[in-house]
């Protein structure tokens, strides 16, 4: 893969786009993972490693379409360019050495030229480095779909390179043009102003031109006497006239400038620029949010909860059919696991009861004396009932569970067994989630001997409904 | 390396020790009810890093039938040393008997050298009747910690903790539905300190978690920032014939658009609140405010917003004198200081006055219709034209981060997010006023925020999530 930054950026930012979909932890877990493999590798994760992983695990052939598309695109246009620009650099040299015997190429208009192209070679430097896109209605016909983000910030110097390379190929091709033109074609030379311009001025001019190959190509440098020789007037009687053999020497200075200040700027300007685009690359990808997300990614370990397990929806059904029924008209009392303690509310005490304790603090054996004593109090009552005095606060148990499935073997068939679940105070109403859990709990057994009852409240504040104070 | 600790949380049916799991591993699907037997099997729950397991929380039943398993224990053991190996055997023997499967599930973990997480209920008074099983935790001689969770109003924890001190190395309070976060941290390191083993992976657990979640505040201020500039330059846009023109008032188009706007901004500012939820790992929560309509007190667009959320005047023109002189001191910088400042000052002095004649009320867009191009006609609506809009979406989801970051996984009651009744970015310090106010100023205007400007706007929203949550703890 090339590691180019420009092609690195274009594929990272797919990629990004691509992955914003995709869970956090998901995104987390695979480049952590990534990281991981890179260090125990002994190599460092960067943005080529990591594209190149996404595309080994995903395959031949599925590098990011849009970043393809967008190189594609802007190798088009590129080649576009260049292609335009070397037809425009033989037809524009063909017009300039235009000779038809009559008449004189005028190097004036040639220098002239020069500049101009100079001039917009700098034009075109400096709009890409300000931003500015003049080509942006070209480049909107050209593309598809509308051209995001990064793309778009690098759109102007893209621009510029297309520009500069159409105008190296113009440079080229008009170099090449030229010099065909010097072999095939006896060509003639000479310069002409309208301004009031000596030859020593004009060979100043010249000289200064000539000053960047004077050391490499002293030919190619004109001296005064060419300068002087090869002047033409408008009404054509010049001292020029007079030496028709000088006209062709001006070929390698024309050459040279052409070549050092048309093709050499504008291939290091296309350098340049290339530079800039790679540098700017860089840059973006540096800055990309989601090269940050990426390394935050690698860098941080990924922390499972292990919150995976989801059963939030199997709870249990707190439906019952079961209602609270009177309570029985009973002196036995049976208080299970400390409840009651340290004082059994007002509606339970009476004179002539009996209180038996079992559950909690009690032995097995001590629950099991407590069943025999009460099967012999019921055996002696015509109405048979129990008060089981609970904690509603504590949930029943399968000791509970199993203490009344004893209690009905062992005591008479008639017999009554209300559960009487106390409140914390043993003198208010009921929780209604604590009442259902006893309803329930009964219903469980199944037993048309055991029911739930609720002890009548001795008190009850006369203002709590109201909520009008005393 | 030695293997992960693991902590079997046990007790008495119906105490909380699901809740205390739900907290600890981050999990609001564990299911919690105020009836025994919710939880029917164990249920571990490892805590890793990058796959690595640091520790392992085990939720089990509660115990059904411990006196009946400590007359077993007892009648088959002879002296203290036998104790875990009788245990060990209970289990064993007792595996497919239907009476035991709670307490076998509840032990299994124990025999495989699970620490002990014994949980009570500390708003019920103490109840020997946990004696029994108490005695049976001792027996299997496992490291142990009892936590006093109080699931209701009244506190009876001072007894709880002179008997829980009797049976246990280490006895904690720890309310899984309130406690704050550093005490999740001061719970995992106590864990740690019932064995010599423990100690290096539980607080290497507990500066993961601290790390993740300052990281988590960070991904918070981000997920805000991309939805306030999201929201700040929403334009609702439609393409008309001229048929549709001329058979429709500007009327009823704006009204048309406008509700369509106020429908994306609401869902704009619903999936950050997801997301903001789903980053703080709560799946599940259910919002007082899920139907958002024109007349609820809680809707994004309702006067109360408005008047909660919304900033004062003279905040806005201090933020918007900061914010326009930064705009103005490019003038200085363009002038090489020539202008003496006055770049920035007639800039500030611009923003103020502009921030504040828009000060009281909330403009909302208004309707554009374009010039007529290839026989068509847009119509646009957006983006909203004055700060304040921001402001009232940036209070709102500062005080949806701050209830999602503070609520424990065992929470189950709806999020109701009451209006708050001051405002808290007063306590912003300026350069954080500026980078919001500049932020709010440019993504109105359709402008993109650069990569400076944009941490500079996640930094600020940081510093008021950070003002926000110190005015939250100062306020009672």
């Amino acid at each position: 893969m090339s590691h180019s930054p420009l092609r690195l950026l274009l594929e990272f930012d797919a990629r990004s786009q691509r992955d914003r979909d995709q869970p956090p932890a998901f995104l987390h877990r695979r480049d952590r993972k990534f990281a991981l493999t890179c260090e125990q590798q002994g190599r460092t994760p960067g943005v080529a490693l990591w594209l190149e992983h996404m595309a080994y695990l995903n395959g031949p052939g599925t590098a990011p379409g849009e970043a393809r598309r967008t190189l594609q695109l802007w190798r088009r246009i590129n080649l576009g360019f260049a292609a335009l620009g070397a037809l425009l650099g033989v037809l524009t040299m063909l017009s300039l050495l235009f000779f038809e015997g009559g008449q004189r190429i005028n190097l004036s208009l040639i220098i002239a030229f020069v500049g101009l192209h100079l001039l917009l070679a700098l034009a075109t430097s400096v709009q890409a480095l300000i931003g500015w896109q003049p080509w942006r209605w070209l480049v909107r016909r050209l593309t598809p779909r509308a051209e995001r983000g990064v793309t778009r910030r690098l759109r102007p110097l893209l621009m510029a390179r297309a520009a500069h390379l159409g105008a190296s190929a113009f440079a080229l091709t008009g170099l090449v043009t030229l010099l065909l033109l010097v072999v095939v074609q006896d060509l003639a030379f000479g310069w002409s102003t309208t301004l009031t311009t000596g030859a020593s001025t004009y060979h100043q001019l010249l000289l200064a031109l000539a000053t960047p190959w004077a050391w490499l190509w002293p030919a190619a440098v004109p001296d005064l006497a060419l300068v002087e020789a090869t002047r033409f007037f408008r009404t054509g009687t010049g001292r020029g006239d007079l030496a028709p053999e000088l006209w062709g020497q001006w070929w390698p200075f024309v050459t040279m400038l052409w070549t050092t200040w048309v093709l050499v700027p504008r291939l290091l300007l296309t350098l340049l620029t290339q530079w800039l685009l790679r540098y700017q690359a860089g840059r973006l990808l540096a800055s990309h949010p989601g090269w940050h997300a990426l390394l935050y990614r690698m860098e941080t370990p990924t922390l499972d909860t292990g919150s995976e397990h989801n059963d939030a929806d199997d709870l249990p059904d707190t439906a019952t059919q079961a209602a609270v029924a009177p309570l029985p008209d009973t002196d036995l009392l049976l208080c299970w696991a400390g409840a009651g303690e340290p004082e059994l509310p007002g509606g339970l005490t009476g004179t002539g009861q009996r209180i038996f304790r079992a559950g909690g603090r009690a032995s097995l054996a001590d629950d099991r004396a407590v069943l025999t004593e009460v099967a012999e109090q019921l055996a002696q009552t015509p109405q048979p009932a129990v008060l089981v005095i609970t904690r509603s606060w504590e949930p029943p148990t399968g000791e509970l569970l199993d203490f009344l499935a004893e209690a009905c073997q062992r005591w008479p068939e008639s017999v009554t067994i209300a559960l009487v679940p106390l409140s914390l105070d043993g003198q208010s109403e009921l929780e209604p989630h604590q009442l259902r859990q006893w309803l329930r709990f009964a219903e469980r057994l199944n037993s048309d001997r055991v029911r739930v009852s609720a002890l009548p409240l001795a008190w009850r504040d006369p203002y709590a409904a109201s909520g009008v104070g005393p | 390396m030695t293997d992960a600790p693991m902590f079997a949380v046990v007790g008495h049916p119906n105490k909380g020790k699901s809740s205390v799991v739900a907290t600890l591993s981050q999990n609001d699907a564990i299911a919690i009810a105020l009836e025994p037997g919710t939880t029917r099997q164990r249920q571990a729950y490892p805590l890793s890093v990058d796959g690595q397991t640091l520790y392992t929380l085990v939720d089990t039943p509660g115990f059904q039938r411990p006196r009946r398993v400590l007359e077993w224990l007892q009648a088959h053991s002879l002296s203290a040393s036998d104790h875990p190996e009788t245990v060990r055997a209970f289990v064993t023997q007792h595996r497919d008997d239907g009476r035991f499967t709670d307490e076998c599930e509840l032990l299994t973990p124990l025999i495989e050298g699970a620490g002990i997480i014994y949980v009570v209920d500390g708003s019920v008074p103490y109840s020997a009747e946990h004696e029994a099983e108490m005695t049976i935790l001792r027996w299997t001689g496992r490291p142990s910690l009892a936590l006093i969770n109080s699931i209701g109003p009244d506190d009876y924890s001072d007894t709880w903790q002179a008997a829980l001190g009797q049976f246990f190395q280490v006895v904690r309070k720890f309310d899984a539905v309130r406690a704050p976060f550093e005490q999740h941290l001061s719970l995992l390191r106590a864990f740690g300190q019932l064995e010599p083993d423990w100690e290096q992976p539980l607080s290497q657990a507990t500066e993961h978690l601290a790390n993740q979640r300052q990281k988590r505040q960070g991904q918070s201020a981000s997920l805000i920032a991309d939805a306030l500039a999201d929201m700040m330059a929403y334009r609702e846009k439609r393409t008309l014939t001229l048929d549709q023109v001329a058979a429709t008032s500007d009327t009823d188009l704006a009204e048309q658009l406008r509700q369509r706007w106020y429908q994306h901004q609401r869902r704009r500012e619903q999936a950050l609140r997801i997301n903001i939820e789903h980053l703080y790992q709560h799946q599940r929560i259910r919002r007082q405010e899920a139907e958002l309509e024109w007349h609820n007190e809680h809707d994004l667009f309702s006067e109360d917003s408005r008047q909660t959320w919304a900033v004062s005047r003279g905040y806005l023109a201090t933020a918007g004198f900061g914010a326009g002189a930064v705009g103005g001191a490019g003038l200085d910088a363009l002038t090489l200081g020539h202008s003496l400042g006055a770049g920035a000052l007639v800039g500030g002095l611009i923003g103020a006055a502009g921030s504040y004649l828009y000060g009281d009320q909330l403009m909302l867009p208004a309707l554009n219709i374009g010039a007529l191009k290839n026989g068509l006609k847009t119509a646009t609506f957006g983006p909203v034209q004055d700060s304040q809009f921001g402001y009232v979406v940036l209070g709102r989801a500062v005080d949806h981060w701050w209830h999602i970051s503070q609520r424990n996984h065992a929470g189950r009651d709806l999020l109701d997010l009451e209006p708050a009744d001051h405002h808290w970015l007063e306590r912003l310090d300026r350069r954080s006023r500026q980078a919001i106010q500049q932020a709010f100023d440019r993504c109105r205007k359709r402008r993109p925020l650069d990569d400076r400007l944009r941490q500079k706007f996640i930094a600020a929203i940081e510093q008021g999530m950070a003002a926000y949550d110190d005015w939250r703890l100062n306020r009672t």
